[in-house]
């Protein structure tokens, strides 16, 4: 039977509305949610491509390159984290997970003392109120650091609005990216485009940013939009990363690799850390993912367990300006969830 | 082409539809009688300014379609090409969506055998969240305590709880930016005659729903509800043809203002150099159906060159189905960089229009002219 039905985009922080098309219990397409306040029904291609992950499912539990059943996956992974000392243990969770998902990944950690590590594209102790989508639709001025339009299109249509009110919008991002082709001046660096407009930015400005080389990148825009009484609006990749630091303090690259170069064994819940941070993953001796559908790291993974895909889950996210989402499964599933398999392993430590 | 005034004989139905329920009646027949597999309408998702496209197979579950939702911009053309072609489906339409399935009818991609196709007529649709938020502004109302809304008269109307209305002329919202999509403001096909039948209020007495019946299918339809004793149905006066016909008119004069006042601005669009090369414009046309095998998917066309140049990009597009571009505003909706993608289509369908005299969707011609020995003559 065809049905249509809500639920929200796993594709990067902004926490816009999409439509799943379902067909004979597949996953077979995405329609316009107009009737959602953030995107009115507008996706980006990674937005309505993001359902690929539906049809690349993992179908079973693999130990040691061999499918097996989960509660053989979990018996190995139980048996290594009883081998192992806690301080050498670090459980890892992002902005990809749910919020209920990273309470409990977060108490299965705390219970049995091992190390918690959460990361967010660099982006480090951003604590207090973050701009609305609607402060940049009427900001005076606006500094944008990254190609936004391009990578976050429905933030960057905030910026267009902001634009078509009359506000003057500074850039570092590429010449001749849609970003640039919007933007009144655009810049060489992070730190140029600070330095030569910060002083333009009023009470009614926003510095809007989807990435950052460094902390110390972060502390400047931080220290010029305290001096303007203007708001920051940091633009995660991942669609709960805003949730995922109000529960876990986020970790700089820095942090996060110092501590998996003390660790020997890594679970990582519904996450691609490989691609991501620079590091010999070849050096921790176990690596256990939890993941929809295979990816870079769970390929290098000694054990992997397939965990529902947030087409499958129920749940809520934070989106990148601080406003909780709920969502619902659009399709049934046989997988478990992240909590169902964190409860399975507590069961049996 | 004929006229009947219908509406429900099912108590339910009656309280339930807009004008009587002879829309949903009709679908129960049809599916009670098991002529379709399903009936594809819209159902209430969030709330009244969000109907979700529902494949309904159990004729009890028809009453949650009943009502209309002028808030609710909806695209049935491609939900029944891509899902439901294998299908006996009847489906509620409005112009656009007549006018879409009669082009994929033309591309041999659904069969006309397997639709049964019950027409709205349509003044205009307005997004929801524009709906909500000028409700707010001009009506001086909470939108989450309108229980419905309806365009007559020139107005906007909504309805609370305790049976208040309150309207707001069109125009005056169009003149600040809120009212109908502006695809819809330029529309000129107000009355749905592809359709088996076209039905709606304009011209119908309280109760009632008039329906110009087109076809031969159409008749059958009427025919065989009031036969199964669901449908009941009285003659139109002359006096209710005539306010008919007198209000399709108007709207249509008011598009034609819109369509000389926007036309003129395709020059001047500069929107193109923002786009991000999503694809979502082509991805969501009911026009557009070749997918996987997309010139625009060639690699002869840089993927990476963002923004693509609008001469290649949008020319292929506009080349390959503006003069069956129905103007149904999808593009616009789903345009994350909000590019006023519809105008530039629709001004150039208009153009071939007056060339060729092909109206698409619309026209009886078999194929549109580019397709067929009249390109040559042209």
């Amino acid at each position: 039977m065809l049905e249509i039905k809500h639920t929200l985009c796993p594709s990067c922080s902004v926490g816009c509305g999409i439509n799943v098309v379902s067909h004979e219990g597949d996953v077979v397409g995405t329609y316009p949610y107009k009737r959602h306040p953030v995107n009115e029904g507008k996706n980006c291609l990674n937005g309505r491509n993001s359902i690929e992950a539906y049809k690349n499912k993992l179908e079973s539990a693999i130990v040691s390159n061999s499918d097996v059943d989960i509660d053989k996956a979990i018996d190995e992974i139980c048996s290594n984290l009883k081998s192992k000392d806690s301080d050498k243990i670090t459980v890892f969770c992002s902005g990809n997970n749910s919020v209920e998902d990273i309470e409990a990944i977060k108490s299965f950690a705390e219970a049995n003392n091992y190390n918690i590590a959460s990361y967010a594209d660099n982006i480090v102790d951003i604590d207090g109120e973050v701009a609305s989508y609607d402060d940049v639709e009427k900001a005076s001025k606006l500094i944008v650091i990254g190609d936004v339009l391009y990578t976050n299109p429905l933030i960057g249509r905030r910026i267009i609005h902001a634009k078509d009110n009359g506000a003057d919008v500074y850039s570092f991002t590429p010449e001749g990216s849609v970003t640039a082709n919007v933007s009144n001046e655009i810049c060489d660096s992070i730190d140029d485009v600070l330095n030569n407009f910060g002083d333009n930015l009023d009470e009614s400005s926003v510095i809007l940013f989807n990435t950052v080389n460094s902390s110390e990148d972060l502390d400047k825009i931080k220290e010029i939009a305290d001096k303007a009484n203007s708001k920051i609006l940091p633009v995660f990749s991942k669609c709960n990363s805003k949730g995922a630091c109000e529960i876990i303090k986020a970790q700089s690259k820095e942090e996060f690799v110092e501590l998996l170069n003390d660790t020997d064994l890594l679970l990582v819940f519904n996450d691609d850390l490989i691609p991501e941070i620079d590091f010999d993953f070849g050096s921790i001796s176990t690596i256990v993912s939890f993941v929809p559908c295979e990816n870079s790291t769970s390929n290098a993974s000694q054990i992997v367990v397939p965990v529902k895909s947030w087409l499958e889950n129920d749940g809520s996210f934070v989106n990148a300006m601080g406003e909780t989402q709920t969502f619902s499964a659009v399709i049934e599933s046989d997988a478990l969830g992240v909590d169902e398999v964190i409860e399975k392993i507590q069961n049996k430590l | 082409m004929s006229y009947v005034l219908a509406k429900s004989k099912n108590p339910d139905i009656q309280e339930a539809g807009e004008c009587g329920g002879a829309v949903t009646s009709i679908f129960k027949y049809l599916l009670d009688e098991n002529i379709v597999d399903g009936v594809l309408a819209l159902s209430p998702g969030d709330d009244i300014y969000d109907g979700v496209p529902t494949f309904i197979t159990d004729s009890e579950d028809l009453i949650k379609t009943a009502g209309s939702y002028h808030c609710a911009p909806t695209m049935f053309g491609d939900i029944i090409q891509k899902y439901l072609s294998d299908k006996k489906v009847a489906v509620s339409v409005k112009p656009c969506d007549i006018r879409s399935i009669d082009e994929l009818i033309k591309r041999h991609k659904i069969n006309p055998d397997n639709i049964f196709t019950v027409g709205l007529n349509c003044g205009g649709t307005v997004s929801p969240v524009t709906g909500r938020k000028m409700i707010e502004l001009f009506y001086d109302i909470n939108p989450d305590d309108v229980v419905s809304e309806e365009i007559d008269k020139g107005q906007f109307i909504v309805e609370l709880a305790d049976g208040t209305e309150k309207g707001v002329k069109i125009h005056e919202l169009e003149h600040e930016g809120y009212g109908r999509r502006l695809n819809c403001q330029r529309c000129d096909v107000k009355i749905p005659r592809k359709a088996n039948i076209a039905c709606g209020n304009w011209g119908a007495s309280d109760g009632w729903t008039f329906i110009e019946i087109n076809d031969e299918k159409g008749e059958e339809l009427i025919k065989g509800a009031q036969k199964a004793g669901i449908l009941e149905t009285k003659s139109p006066s002359q006096d209710a043809i005539d306010a008919r016909l007198k209000v399709e008119g108007i709207m249509i004069k008011m598009a034609k203002k819109n369509q000389d006042v926007n036309y003129e601005k395709v020059s001047g669009i500069k929107e193109w150099d923002r786009c991000i090369r999503c694809c979502a414009c082509r991805d969501v046309c009911p026009i557009c159906w070749c997918y996987e095998n997309c010139e625009l998917n060639k690699s002869y066309f840089n993927a990476s060159d963002v923004p693509p140049s609008p001469i290649a990009f949008q020319g292929i597009r506009l080349s390959h189905m503006s003069f069956s571009c129905c103007d149904c505003g999808q593009c616009d909706d789903v345009c994350p960089m909000d590019i006023p993608v519809s105008l530039i289509f629709d001004k150039l369908q208009k153009k071939y229009q007056d060339r060729t005299g092909y109206v698409a969707g619309v026209s009886d011609d078999v194929k549109p002219p580019l397709y067929s020995p009249a390109k040559e003559e042209l």
